[in-house]
């Protein structure tokens, strides 16, 4: 049993609290992969004409007269609904094919198939080998005191009763960390942050060629669809009116530039 | 094109002489990046090599090409070859900038545009070599064919900013003002603050202006003021800016009264804020009064401003032609 008021310690390895032996902090560097730039124009065109809308859409206030702006939301729109900007315009507004009715379907599915399996045993022999890796040693001192509810949570993977549960085991901080820092990263680096898998895509803008707006297997047909009705609701006002008077009242009021 | 320029000017101001400075100082630069890629090699990842200091060898490439070391230029690239790969399309671009500038007759320059050919049949979306491709034909005087081309570029890549102010240029140096607007405002899409373009848009329609009659051209004056007015609201102490506003307004003031005596009897089409003619009186004093400031302010602290005096001067002659007239 443990004694009451008497803070338990364990005998350490004086070599552990050596800070030169101490590997050096790894650096979170996820590797980045740019997204595959364009293969010919028709493709960069595609991508891109989507932002000139969202351009058009986001800066037309700040720049363009009426007529300017009436002017390029037609186009725009049009050639959005008609489909002008898309890689291959005769597969417009064809669903992408059933999967199971085709046998090159069939042949993706099981291209499919396989490379999840190929994902699973690695998973699963990781998981037993961190089972047996983390297992069975303490790794840090909490600085608080905790109940004795916290024991399975804190200490899986060592059997020892009387152990202090401020002692966490290897295996509990190796899980804690896997499930709890996930949505602490959201929290403090926002959604698309770079310990976020599923951000990493995202990141590293190469200019011009290598941005895509589309996701892997989005109809950009459908994005264009939808571009075109925001362009079509949009409402013209120009900051560019009246900007004589504001120059003159803005100088008038700082003369000491 | 006009990124080949304008690295250069950005840093250095505008003058050729900032180029000859900046030019010799080619050995330095050139012997101190060897050392940062020792550095890198002997402690791996602490010492990650610097991305300013292959922007600087690229603006020194310029720098020395404009100058005539061709030499240094050479060696520029070739650093950045090292580094990028042969292959990499920057680099291949940068390369081609330098044998078109190192060629001495016009066969030469034709090898060249073979060359980019073969390029782009390998790769159709090498945007360097594209765009070095029409800077090429432009200089070999083929502007229409130059203008085509990259017509189609902009097709494929519309958010290119760049690419549209050099097709703005070009479509100005063959008098076709309404597609310059056109490609500027496409640009100012992009980059919504650069008072730069906001400027050179006022300028194109003032350009413009020049040559179409007399209500259109106040149409014009109009839309360019405010354009001028813009492109000072952003900065404050943009010559080129309060220039082109001063050189606006009053034409505007001029054009306003020849109207005014002109069509005396028939009702004035008004037109938005410019129907008063009071504002546009207080403009051009205004003007006039931040030209003068700037000026003065310039030409007292001449050390600061070495880089822009073309642009100093000229402000002083607008400055005196109005005072004397």
């Amino acid at each position: 049993m443990a004694l009451q008021g008497v803070e338990q310690t364990i005998l350490r390895d004086p070599a552990l609290f050596d800070p030169n032996r101490h590997p050096p902090p790894l650096r979170h560097r996820p590797h980045e992969q740019p997204p595959k730039p364009a293969s010919t124009l028709a493709e960069s065109r595609e991508r891109l004409a989507l932002i000139r809308g969202v351009n058009l859409r986001n800066n037309a206030h700040a720049v363009l007269s009426k007529e300017s702006f009436e002017m390029r939301k037609t186009y725009l729109v049009s050639a959005y609904q008609s489909g002008a900007f898309l890689k291959n315009p005769d597969q417009r507004g064809q669903p992408p094919a059933n999967p199971m009715t085709d046998p090159a379907g069939m042949e993706a599915m099981m291209g499919m198939m396989k490379g999840n399996m190929m994902m699973m045993i690695p998973q699963t022999l990781i998981m037993s080998w961190i089972n047996a890796f983390f297992s069975g040693f303490v790794i840090l001192k909490l600085p608080f005191p905790l109940t004795i509810r916290f024991k399975s949570m804190l200490q899986s993977g060592v059997m020892t009763r009387d152990l202090d549960v401020r002692w966490v085991s290897s295996l509990s901080w190796y899980f804690l960390n896997l499930f709890g820092l996930q949505s602490v990263f959201g929290f403090i680096l926002g959604s698309d942050n770079a310990a976020n898998h599923m951000a990493q895509q995202m990141s590293s803008m190469n200019p011009a060629a290598g941005i895509n707006p589309f996701q892997p297997g989005q109809d950009p047909d459908k994005l264009y669809q939808s571009e075109a009705e925001n362009l079509e609701v949009m409402e013209h006002f120009c900051i560019l009116d009246g900007v004589p008077e504001r120059v003159l009242r803005h100088y008038a009021d700082h003369k000491s530039y | 094109m006009t990124q080949n320029t304008s690295y250069a000017q950005f840093e250095n101001g505008p003058g050729l002489i900032a180029t000859f400075h900046h030019a010799q100082k080619a050995p330095i630069i050139l012997r101190r990046q060897p050392h940062t890629e020792k550095g890198l090699s002997s402690s791996l990842g602490d010492n990650l090599p610097e991305p300013e200091n292959y922007g600087e060898l690229e603006q020194l490439m310029f720098s020395c090409l404009q100058s005539g070391d061709d030499k240094s230029a050479l060696l520029c690239i070739e650093q950045l070859s090292s580094r990028f790969g042969v292959f990499d399309a920057k680099v291949a671009g940068l390369r081609g900038l330098f044998e078109e500038a190192t060629a001495e007759s016009e066969p030469s320059l034709e090898e060249c545009l073979q060359k980019y050919d073969l390029a782009i049949s390998e790769n159709p979306v090498n945007l360097p070599i594209l765009k070095r491709r029409i800077a090429l034909l432009n200089s070999l005087s083929r502007p229409m064919e130059a203008i085509s081309n990259l017509n189609k570029l902009l097709e494929a890549v519309p958010t290119d900013a760049e690419a549209w102010c050099e097709l703005a240029y070009l479509y100005r140096s063959q008098g076709m003002s309404p597609q310059a607007v056109y490609c500027l405002e496409e640009a100012l899409l992009i980059v919504p603050y650069a008072w730069n373009i906001h400027a050179l848009l006022g300028e194109t329609l003032f350009s413009s202006a020049l040559l179409s009659d007399l209500n259109e051209s106040c149409q014009l004056l109009e839309r360019s003021i405010r354009y001028f007015c813009r492109s000072v609201e952003l900065c404050t102490d943009y010559l080129r800016g309060f220039y082109g506003l001063l050189m606006a307004t009053s034409l505007l003031g001029e054009k306003r009264l020849q109207n005014h005596s002109k069509d005396h009897l028939s009702p004035q089409r008004s037109s938005s804020w410019t129907s008063t003619n009071f504002t546009l009186d207080e403009l051009t004093l205004f003007a006039r009064k931040r030209l003068d400031d700037i000026v003065r302010h310039r030409s007292s602290h001449y050390q600061l401003w070495k880089g822009d005096q073309g642009d100093l001067i000229a402000a002083k002659e607008l400055l005196r032609g109005i005072d004397s007239s």
